[in-house]
């Protein structure tokens, strides 16, 4: 097996034409390895989130490539891509991003449904989920009825609905105040110790320090740690 | 969770949209379908009466126009101006029996009602009449009416009461049994009698014909034209251009639903385009999970079909419900008098062709929505605050 989960080789990104071309990304060669804790820290637009979409195949590089356990997801079928975030990918976003109409245990159920697992089975893989997060109790509150903490422990529960290897997180504590941010922490802390790779984005100095490596992003290229 | 659930739980969510969104199809859809149901019966009405008719061909005053041939099918009133003399001269002709009757209309508490004038006799074994009340009339001349059995049920009437007639009052002699035409809603009397009421001594309104032998129909026609200055129509002909004229009413009809139910398209379009972009944020967490393209297209599609599912449906219902409360109310006219009491023609293939063609409907109208949601890009969308 690969040692490296996750490698980038010359990844650009521009945005417009012309006058208004602005340069995300110029050229960034990374290497994630397998099981570990990275956070990728920078000043704001300076790249950071631009690179977690490039890796997370929500987004295509202006060139360059992005190699997920060796496959190369920048030129992926757009189906193909798809069910690789599906299955490979979990992603957790800063304003929890749960579906409002729906209950934390409907919100994970929507992860599975959407990799093909069929309806029988989703509740009780959901449940299991909510209960590694802590939540077991909240399965059946909508998002506003949960306070930021909990909201953003059922966004992580519903990333790791379809067990993937790897976990994307974008400012997952910015919302948060500090205790909330610790019982976070804490979840992913146990997550990456059970084997999950995660990355995760963030302006904290102190969320860094807990991370086994830092990657800096400086006007869209990295910085030597 | 099934995406069929998922859509359920977005469509609820915003109650308000969803009741307004679907009452303009419900609204498109139930003039859709009391139209089509008020039109059938129509249309069935007519057939039946001109059966009920029992005649080959019918003998009118001269230049008769469609609307006098509805109006023999209807029991209007017509112009009377076939006489004696030519009543006379077509009963004379062998083989064929000739009615003559007088159609006329009057009112029971403010209900327009038809009065004919028949040859008592005659006409009961024309129409093979039973009789389920009273008598039936006792001569030619009999001073009294008979009644059809829903016009008596309707205003509470039975052999022995009276009914006024041209502000005169006649006693009920007897009440028909049913016969699921016109004659159902009429009110008999004898010719002298109904002659003398409407001072219309000697004349008719036209002459109900049966021929001995069918496929001779034509010569008939011709012959009664040789002896008499009067218009001739074949039942078949009458059929035909009273059907022409109920499905010109039928088409309209169905163009005035048609702009309700594009209205309550654009209503779809609406609704789907405002969704597709309060939820752009939606449709970004939903690709970040792992849905592809054709998925979110089919999300909202199926989004827009369940508006029209639910709009056939409450349409359909409310549609058929309309059309039976409306159908004794829209019968005071020429055209639509055959539709009456309860009888709409309540097809079951239209209902489930109508709650089709309005799911029908809605998805082709959320097309272009559903279309625009599936080509976000997933990265806009889950940026989108």
């Amino acid at each position: 097996m690969n040692k490296s989960i996750i490698k980038t080789h010359e990844l650009t990104k521009t945005y417009g034409r012309g006058a208004n071309l602005t340069r995300a990304l110029r050229g960034v060669d990374m290497e994630i390895p397998r099981g570990s804790f990275t956070c990728i820290v920078g000043p704001s637009g300076h790249g950071k989130s631009t690179l977690m979409h490039l890796i997370g195949g929500l987004d295509r590089p202006s060139s360059g490539r992005v190699l997920i356990d060796g496959q190369d997801v920048s030129r992926m079928a757009e189906k193909k891509l798809a069910m690789m975030r599906a299955v490979k990918i979990g992603f957790v976003f800063q304003f929890f991003n749960l579906l409002q109409s729906l209950t934390a245990l409907e919100n994970i159920e929507i992860a599975l449904m959407l990799a093909g697992v069929p309806e029988a089975r989703q509740q009780k893989r959901a449940l299991e989920l909510l209960e590694l997060v802590g939540l077991s109790e909240k399965a059946n509150a909508k998002p506003g009825q949960l306070s930021g903490g909990q909201q953003q422990r059922v966004a992580i529960a519903r990333a790791l609905a379809n067990d993937p290897p790897i976990l994307l997180m974008d400012e997952p504590t910015g919302n948060l105040d500090s205790t909330a941010e610790d019982e976070v922490m804490h979840v992913l802390e146990t997550l990456n110790q059970k084997g999950k790779t995660i990355i995760l984005v963030t302006h904290s100095s102190e969320i860094a320090a807990r991370a086994e490596n830092v990657v800096r992003v400086r006007d869209g290229r990295l910085e030597a740690d | 969770m099934t995406p069929g659930k998922l859509v359920f739980k977005n469509i609820t969510q915003r109650r308000g949209r969803f009741v307004f969104t679907l009452l303009g199809i419900v609204i498109g859809m139930a003039c859709f379908v009391t139209f089509m149901a008020l039109g059938g019966s129509l249309k069935s009405q007519i057939e039946q009466e001109s059966a009920a008719l029992g005649a080959n061909l019918v003998v009118t005053p001269k230049g008769s126009c469609a609307y006098e041939q509805v109006s023999i099918l209807t029991g209007e009133q017509l112009p009377t101006t076939i006489t004696a003399d030519e009543v006379r001269v077509l009963r004379a002709i062998d083989g064929m029996t000739a009615i003559p009757y007088l159609a006329e209309r009057s009112a029971i508490d403010n209900r327009p009602v038809s009065v004919l004038g028949i040859l008592p006799a005659e006409t009961r074994a024309f129409k093979n009449w039973e009789i389920t009340a009273g008598s039936y009339f006792a001569s030619e001349d009999a001073q009294g009416a008979v009644l059809g059995s829903v016009l008596a049920e309707q205003f509470g009437l039975e052999p022995g009461g009276e009914v006024r007639v041209r502000g005169t009052m006649v006693r009920v002699i007897g009440v028909l049994a049913e016969t699921g035409g016109k004659d159902d809603l009429t009110v008999f009397l004898s010719m002298p009698l109904a002659q003398s009421l409407y001072q219309q001594e000697g004349l008719v309104s036209y002459v109900a014909v049966r021929v001995d032998r069918l496929d001779e129909v034509d010569l008939y026609a011709m012959k009664i034209k040789e002896k008499v200055s009067l218009g001739v129509v074949s039942d078949k002909q009458m059929l035909s251009a009273v059907l022409s004229i109920v499905g010109t009413v039928n088409i309209t009809l169905q163009l005035i639903a048609a702009v309700a139910i594009l209205a309550a398209a654009f209503g779809i379009v609406n609704t789907m385009m405002t969704a597709t972009y309060e939820r752009k944020r939606e449709i970004g967490i939903l690709l970040a999970m792992g849905a592809n393209r054709t998925r979110i297209f089919h999300l909202f599609l199926l989004e827009s079909g369940i508006y029209g599912l639910l709009g056939g449906l409450a349409g359909g219902v409310l549609g058929l419900g309309a059309s039976i409360l409306a159908a004794p109310y829209i019968s005071q006219n020429a055209v639509t008098s055959f539709v009456k009491g309860t009888q709409t023609s309540i097809d079951p293939l239209m209902f489930i062709g109508a709650v089709f063609f309005s799911t029908l409907v809605a998805m082709a109208a959320g097309f272009y929505p559903a279309w625009k949601a599936s080509k976000l890009s997933p990265v806009e969308a889950i940026s989108y605050e």
